[in-house]
């Protein structure tokens, strides 16, 4: 059971960095966490995650240190004086971060959105991929 | 926009929702719930807003195109109905058989909400719109109920 929010704060720089620039922190905790499914495949790690109302501008993909942060802004079009009477989404941005195994090729990861929805493919290292060994008979 | 409604959410608190969706898996339905709430995820996920002119519906569907969200309105109550197949595209089947699952957090299968919206609606007049995964419905509002500016005359 998840008793931590997905939001790990890696180290103590970490802590130190977030409170004395307030600005960027309280902006990340008004975010909401895009869902996501995640798996692997023909080696690679895919991530899929639910973004919907961000276009390709306003997502950004990042890798710093081993965490692999995926933020992005919904553009919405709305018409003047809108009122809501009604919201289940409640955040006009999604952020989330994971942290990376180090056989992850960083620099080959790719990106993709299509109708709201991102797929990001993480590449395995090359000497990280699965070998055929040959027996040789004795 | 939608960030205004959280002063009407009591049970909001600054990064209280973990918190709470923990408990709520420990100890659900000890409070009574209101009979049309859903549970937090539902898909997809609706927000309704409205101007002096339309109500709009805000149906965040993402993966989803045009033709495979129905939309239909009756008696007020708006339904979205539709399936989300995550392997759905051709071979998708044979791969995903391959694959190792990590998080499987994306709603899939057949789905259906309704929403009950404001009177003095024109159905006859809706429209709707899909972008970015968002499929938003303008539903203009009955000429009679439009805001309107009363003169007063001087006695």
């Amino acid at each position: 059971m998840p008793v931590f929010p997905v939001e790990e704060v890696s180290d103590m720089n970490e802590v130190i960095k977030r409170d004395t620039s307030r600005e960027p922190a309280e902006r990340r905790s008004d975010a909401a966490l895009p869902a996501v499914d995640i798996f692997e495949e023909d080696n690679a790690l895919h991530l899929i995650a639910d973004m919907p109302g961000v276009r390709r501008e306003s997502l950004t993909v990042e890798v710093n240190d081993n965490v692999l942060s995926l933020e992005g802004e919904m553009a919405l079009e709305m018409p003047e004086g809108l009122t809501s009477i009604y919201a289940e989404v409640r955040s006009q941005r999604y952020a989330r971060r994971f942290t990376l195994s180090h056989e992850i090729d960083v620099d080959a990861i790719r990106a993709s959105i299509d109708n709201g929805v991102v797929h990001l493919v993480l590449p395995k290292k090359e000497t990280h991929r699965p070998r055929r060994i040959d027996v040789r008979a004795a | 926009m939608f960030g205004d409604l959280r002063r009407f959410d009591s049970e909001w608190a600054p990064g209280g929702d973990w918190f709470r969706r923990v408990f709520d898996e420990m100890w659900p339905g000890l409070e009574a719930a209101d009979i049309r709430s859903v549970p937090r995820g539902s898909f997809p996920r609706i927000n309704v807003a409205r101007t002096d002119e339309a109500v709009r519906v805000y149906v965040f569907a993402p993966g989803l195109s045009a033709e495979e969200l129905e939309i239909s309105l009756q008696d007020n109550v708006l339904t979205v109905s539709g399936r989300r197949d995550a392997d759905a595209e051709p071979g998708e089947a044979e791969a995903a058989a391959r694959r190792t699952l990590f998080r499987r957090e994306r709603a899939r299968g057949e789905f259906s909400r309704s929403v009950a919206l404001p009177d003095g609606l024109d159905p006859e007049r809706a429209e709707a719109s899909f972008r970015q995964g968002i499929c938003e419905v303008v539903l203009p509002k009955r000429e009679e109920l439009k805001p309107r500016r009363i003169t007063i005359q001087a006695a």
